[in-house]
């Protein structure tokens, strides 16, 4: 009696994609904090500008401040027109490392479940009921920096295999390059940002649902942070080049 | 399916990862500290460069000879020169290969720039294209321009992959030096030089104090020209610097003026090249009238005399402080 064949071995694809099964609990959470964060440091780069002129404003005012008593007179050149740049930076580093600790790290306590969506509308929902500064803004400035964090990974990928493949594929490197990115990009909006977006709606409405329900606190509550994340929310929508992939 | 989508999500990870370790602060830290341990070759990470850490300084061995003003182009061949000798010799050779010259002249490497600007719409996106190649310069000019004018070479290096981000320091440089280059006088070439760049006994404060720019002096009410076009950054008024203005002109190069007795433009204005911006004075903490003129690189104050090339004829005795 012939024996039966045994089941063809797993290809490597599938040990891959079993494997890639059993971290998605370590790999996911990380892939959020991640794209977070570059987002996040694409918005700071184009606030530069803008704390730039803070700084120029405020080391004028500081400069009129000290420059009246003989003591502190010296003063006036601790932050002179030549460190001016580099203050206004530590200045942006400063912010974007708030903003990170406000949006990216808590995105290390990502945890799946099957009904993301069913659990982005309740949320969603719920939030447009009671509306509070958290259930508002934090998912809204993570939503703006992970599209912002999706552009930069798609041009990231672009640019590498645009000039990787040059020499390979030669002239057909460019539509290769930008199809590449533009899939990626799609993916990323697809797959990664919008589990960062539920999460952060899962962490504001937790610790919305611990204010007490008095009017005015749901909306002073996370205030400061609000303050800090809307103009670097605003910032990622202009750092997020959707269709210049499409040109 | 699961398998499949979870087999997405890690190569969507995966991507997310490799953006973080070139575009975030922890992971140009882990970079840096990698480098470090591996005792490669020390290039600056871009991220932390762009912080302020690990700017190289500027070293200009000698000042100019005797010059009459550099045009603009001839200004940013001198830079790119000068950028190019930092460069290793092997690099060196590639770049002026890649461009068809010969010799790295100021004038070849000039007039190639000039050229190059007017076929990529920019001179930022034609010193990219010197140090990185028509194909980098032509990619990032796509993709930053869209419908907002000409790119600052910030947002063309931001579309580069990190790889050129070497090249990308060498065109910061030579558009830093061109722009420095160029500038010209603010005050007419008579005027005297009554207290020189650097360390010097402070006449009013006490001590030895770095003196960041250079005193002229002028009388009350000389008009105080814009050394190159750019935008007020500054206009203000204190006891110590009296009333001053800040030249912002791109490309990290900025200007400041201090002890004017009036300032005739205010923060945002544009200013043309040579426009009158102050009528000189002897305002804030001075012994006496003259126009303090400062010129500022990323990597901080430098000598203007160094960018003037002919120093004036005579340094007058005394101080006209600070």
């Amino acid at each position: 009696m012939p024996v039966p064949e045994s089941a063809p071995p797993a290809g490597a694809l599938d040990a891959a994609a079993r494997l890639a099964d059993r971290l998605r609990w370590f790999f996911l959470p990380l892939a959020l904090c991640a794209l977070v964060a570059v987002g996040v440091h694409t918005a700071a780069d184009v606030v530069g500008e803008l704390i730039l002129r803070m700084v120029d404003a405020a080391d004028a005012a500081f400069d009129g401040l000290a420059a009246r008593w003989t003591l502190t007179a010296p003063l006036v050149d601790l932050v002179g027109p030549s460190q001016r740049v580099f203050f206004a930076r530590g200045v942006a580093l400063l912010w974007e490392l708030v903003a990170d600790a406000l949006l990216a790290l808590p995105m290390l306590g990502y945890d799946e479940r099957a009904d993301e969506v069913k659990r982005f509308r309740q949320l969603a929902a719920k939030a447009w009921a009671r509306p509070t500064t958290l259930r508002l803004v934090h998912p809204l400035a993570t939503g703006a920096v992970a599209l912002a964090g999706s552009c930069a990974v798609g041009r990231l990928l672009e640019g590498t295999l645009h000039f990787g493949l040059r020499g390979a594929v030669g002239s057909a490197a460019d539509a290769l390059a930008r199809g590449c990115a533009l899939a990626a990009v799609l993916g990323l909006v697809a797959f990664i940002a919008w589990r960062a977006v539920v999460h952060a709606l899962v962490r504001a409405d937790a610790r919305s649902d611990r204010i007490p329900l008095r009017r005015a606190r749901a909306f002073t509550v996370g205030l400061p942070g609000a303050l800090l994340l809307l103009p670097l929310a605003l910032a990622a929508l202009r750092a997020a080049p959707l269709l210049s992939f499409l040109r | 399916m699961r398998r499949a989508r979870s087999l997405a999500d890690l190569a969507l990870a995966a991507l997310c990862l490799w953006a973080a370790w070139y575009h975030t602060p922890p992971g140009a830290l882990l970079r840096t500290a990698l480098a470090r341990l591996l005792g490669g070759r020390g290039a600056t990470p871009a991220l932390l460069s762009y912080y302020g850490a690990g700017a190289r300084p500027l070293q200009l061995a000698e000042p100019l000879p005797p010059r009459a003003a550099l045009s603009p182009g001839a200004a940013l061949g001198l830079g790119a020169q000068s950028a190019l000798e930092r460069a290793s010799p092997a690099d060196r050779a590639q770049v002026l290969a890649r461009a068809g010259l010969r010799s790295g002249s100021t004038d070849a490497l000039g007039d190639w720039i000039g050229r190059e600007a007017q076929r990529q719409g920019s001179r930022e996106a034609a010193v990219l294209s010197l140090f990185c190649g028509e194909e980098a310069a032509r990619f990032a000019r796509d993709r930053a321009g869209g419908a907002r004018g000409a790119a600052t070479l910030e947002e063309l290096a931001r579309q580069l992959p990190p790889r050129y981000a070497d090249r990308v320091g060498l065109a910061a440089t030579a558009l830093t030096l061109g722009t420095a280059y160029a500038l010209a006088w603010p005050l007419p070439d008579s005027a005297q030089v009554t207290s020189f760049f650097g360390v010097r006994a402070h006449p009013l404060l006490g001590g030895r104090r770095f003196h960041s720019g250079i005193d002229l002096g002028v009388p009350v009410g000389t008009p105080v020209r814009a050394a190159a076009e750019g935008v007020v950054r500054r206009a203000s008024d204190d006891r110590v610097s009296g009333r001053l203005v800040l030249l912002d002109h791109g490309s990290g190069v900025s200007t400041v003026y201090c002890h004017n007795d009036a300032l005739l433009v205010a923060p945002g204005d544009a200013v043309a090249k040579g426009q009158v911006i102050a009528l000189s004075g002897n305002s804030g903490l001075s012994t006496g009238p003259h126009l303090h003129y400062q010129l500022d690189l990323p990597q901080g104050p430098a000598d203007p005399l160094l960018f003037r090339g002919a120093r004036p004829p005579q340094f007058a005795a005394g101080g006209t402080e600070p």
